[in-house]
């Protein structure tokens, strides 16, 4: 009698998972609960197991595909008895379509692949609930140039939470009563960059970094450089060694950067400007040290060149300079990462040598990143590497 | 004095035949016996030698129609039921609807097809075919809902030089009464907003109407307002005023007892779709007879036909997303 290899409910949220291995062949003996095929979910990888002892007859799918819970993956030949044993009805007759063969009711079959869903998560195929913006109140709001980070404010009163048109009129009449300016087209820019970044899954890391070495080589250059060059340069040079974490998830595919161009917060009237240094990993420390100074300069008049705006593959900023020893910035929307430098304080550091604590200027370092594209790990060791050269500043 | 539906259509007709001396009726039974409903009660005596008894054959019927209309008279055919009317298919649609069109030779014919559901009708004599008319370039098709545009429309049938196909629906007849005819009437191709509201726009022609409107004061008792528009005539479609509805609610249902694939729900859809698509708060739904032919029993065909009930529980579900 065959009994049918299933797809097992591998997890609670697991609607499907890919074959990445055939632990046995056809014809191979098994027995029950044995390892037989690797399977991969969005989660982990697992094996399903043997249903009972008998030999392998078949497997009906392949490899790198994805098939759902429930889905026969093969066939093992088992004994009459066998079958009995696991509790499979030897008298029912035995059908020869493929899909029949299931002997548990309960199970659902959904043979072949399985195409709406997203690594493994079932998109349900009505967009509703509270980010649902029917095409009137998308309009509407077109009309009042509102979107929807606008909204974020408004209880909706529709199915599921939606924000209905007249939730909508009533919100901005309220609106309406209150004071109102407006605001600069920069606040305007800037909102717009952050709302795009904020779609996605942004996380930060941090570590604290000893700045003594690079205050001594900075007391001693001339001209000096800001703080967040040494830190921009870093992060370059880091960037030149594996390129990959500043790289741009579109689709499934990861878009690498051309070349290690990085920009730098500077702060403008009622905004934030990010002038951008070409080919960062190129230059040393000393020759980007005039062209950074006049950067900012021309940054705070706001008057920089196009070809010193844009296209830079991640930014630095020097949030130390607003008194602030922690931030999680957010990455510019075409950016993968964000390096943050927070302000240099006095603290005791554990001397192993000495034996005794004694005192250095530390600051922190974050980097804040697109979790989809890179993962703590990533994200760890590239900021170890930039706080490891950030101490030797005389290399940069 | 009060006047039905059915009254209103024999009214028209005299009236046509009164004013009008190239006017003519012919159909099965129109004469002496006075039509299967009694469209027609009386008028050959009336006006003899002008209501006239056909052969049983829809096609001769409408053949010989345009070949009178060419010869500048104006007919009206009656058919017995709408659901027959099938067998002079090529002779409507394929002569009398290109006729102007091939020789600028006006076809100034007036279909009479009572149409639509009755209690027991069954597949045969219940059918809503105006889908089907208005698919055909040249025709015109009119599906009034109320006693005046009954009579005032059929009026306008006869006076007009393209083919008319004229939907009058048979449960209307003796249900409908209004207190006298009317002395003035919108313009073909002019919807009418029968009810006014704020909260969905539910479309609706012929006897839908008042299902329809029959909905909206159930909802009206549960605090909505429903804006209820008759579209009098299918074709023209008056879409400017089905869009001026929904710019004012947001929210569209369209009632039709006709089948729903490729009907006159789906075309009011797909225009406000195209053109409005801006004024949806919620997707627009449709609610139609089943997709299967009409039932004679009873139960069966108030469950396949939209139903007062229907609509209110249809217009719920959008009022409420």
């Amino acid at each position: 009698m065959q009994i049918p290899i299933i797809m097992p409910q591998l997890g609670e949220s697991i609607a499907e998972a890919a074959i990445i291995n055939f632990l046995v062949q056809p014809g191979d003996a098994v027995t029950a609960d044995q390892d037989l095929i690797e399977v991969e979910t969005n989660k982990a990888t697992m094996t399903v197991t043997s249903p009972c002892s008998g030999r392998i007859e078949k497997f009906t799918v392949q490899l790198n595909e994805s098939y759902a819970v429930g889905a026969v993956l093969g066939q093992i030949e088992a004994t009459n008895e066998e079958a009995a044993r696991v509790g499979l009805d030897v008298a029912a007759p035995v059908k020869n379509s493929e899909t029949d063969r299931i002997s548990k009711p309960e199970t659902i079959v959904r043979s072949g692949r399985v195409q709406p869903t997203v690594r493994g998560l079932p998109v349900p195929a009505n967009a509703k609930g509270a980010s649902y913006l029917s095409p009137r109140l998308k309009a509407r709001m077109d009309e009042l140039g509102l979107h929807a980070a606008d909204l974020a404010g408004i209880a909706g009163s529709g199915a599921a939470g939606r924000v209905t048109v007249e939730d909508f009129e009533k919100f901005i009449a309220h609106l309406e009563k209150q004071r109102m300016s407006k605001a600069s087209s920069m606040r305007v820019a800037v909102a717009d960059a952050m709302r795009r970044s904020w779609t996605r899954p942004l996380a930060t890391v941090g570590l604290p970094v000893a700045l003594d070495a690079l205050l001594a080589h900075r007391k001693s250059s001339n001209p000096k450089p800001g703080p967040a060059l040494y830190a921009l340069r870093a992060l370059a040079i880091a960037l030149s060694e594996n390129s990959a974490p500043a790289g741009r998830l579109v689709g499934s595919k990861i878009v690498h950067p051309s070349s290690i161009d990085v920009g730098f917060a500077v702060e403008a009237e009622d905004g934030v400007l990010v002038p951008v240094i070409r080919n960062a990993d190129k230059k040393s420390l000393k020759d980007l040290t005039e062209r950074y100074n006049e950067l900012v300069e021309l940054a705070r008049q706001r008057k920089l060149p196009a070809d010193a705006t844009g296209g830079s593959i991640a930014t630095v900023t020097n949030y130390g300079t607003f008194g602030l020893i922690w931030a999680t910035p957010i990455p510019l929307p075409e950016q993968t990462l964000v390096l943050g430098m927070g302000a240099g304080r006095r603290a005791p550091f554990w001397d192993e040598a000495k034996g005794q604590f004694v005192p250095v200027t530390e600051a922190n370092l974050t980097l804040s990143f697109d979790h989809r594209v890179l993962d703590g790990g990533g994200a760890g060791r590239l900021l170890q590497r930039i706080a490891e050269l950030m101490l030797k500043p005389e290399k940069l | 004095m009060s006047i039905t539906y059915l009254e209103a259509i024999r009214e028209a007709q005299a009236q046509a035949l009164r004013e009008d001396p190239r006017v003519f009726i012919y159909g099965q039974d129109v004469g002496a016996f006075g039509g299967a409903f009694k469209a027609t009660k009386n008028l050959a005596k009336e006006f003899p030698g002008r209501v006239l008894d056909s052969p049983i054959s829809e096609d001769a019927m409408v053949g010989m129609a345009v070949g009178s209309a060419i010869e500048g008279m104006r007919p009206i055919i009656e058919m017995q039921f709408a659901d027959f009317s099938v067998v002079g298919f090529n002779q409507i649609v394929n002569q009398a609807a290109t006729l102007f069109w091939r020789t600028n030779v006006p076809c100034p014919v007036t279909v009479r097809l009572p149409f639509g559901g009755t209690e027991g009708g069954g597949p045969f004599h219940s059918q809503s075919i105006e889908a089907i008319y208005a698919h055909y370039p040249g025709l015109v098709v009119l599906t009034p809902a109320t006693v005046e545009d009954a009579y005032s429309m059929l009026l306008e049938a006869v006076a007009i030089d393209d083919p008319v196909i004229f939907c009058e629906h048979k449960f209307l007849y003796y249900h409908l009464k209004a207190e006298k005819l009317p002395s003035e009437a919108l313009p073909i191709g002019k919807a009418r907003i029968a009810r006014e509201g704020r909260d969905l726009t539910v479309v609706a022609y012929s006897a839908m109407v008042h299902e329809a409107l029959e909905a909206a004061t159930e909802l009206s008792a549960e605090g909505w307002e429903i804006e209820v528009v008759d579209l009098r005539s299918v074709k023209p479609l008056d879409t400017d005023t089905v869009i001026a509805s929904v710019a004012r609610t947001g929210r569209l249902l369209c009632v039709g007892e006709a089948w729903p694939w490729g009907g006159v729900t789906a075309e009011v859809i797909a225009r406000v779709a195209s053109e409005g698509f801006g004024l949806l708060d919620v997707p627009p739904q449709r609610l139609n007879a089943k997709d299967t032919p009409v039932p004679y029993h009873p139960n069966l065909w108030m469950a396949h036909r939209p139903t007062a009930r229907a609509v209110a529980a249809a217009a719920r579900k959008i009022l409420r997303r």
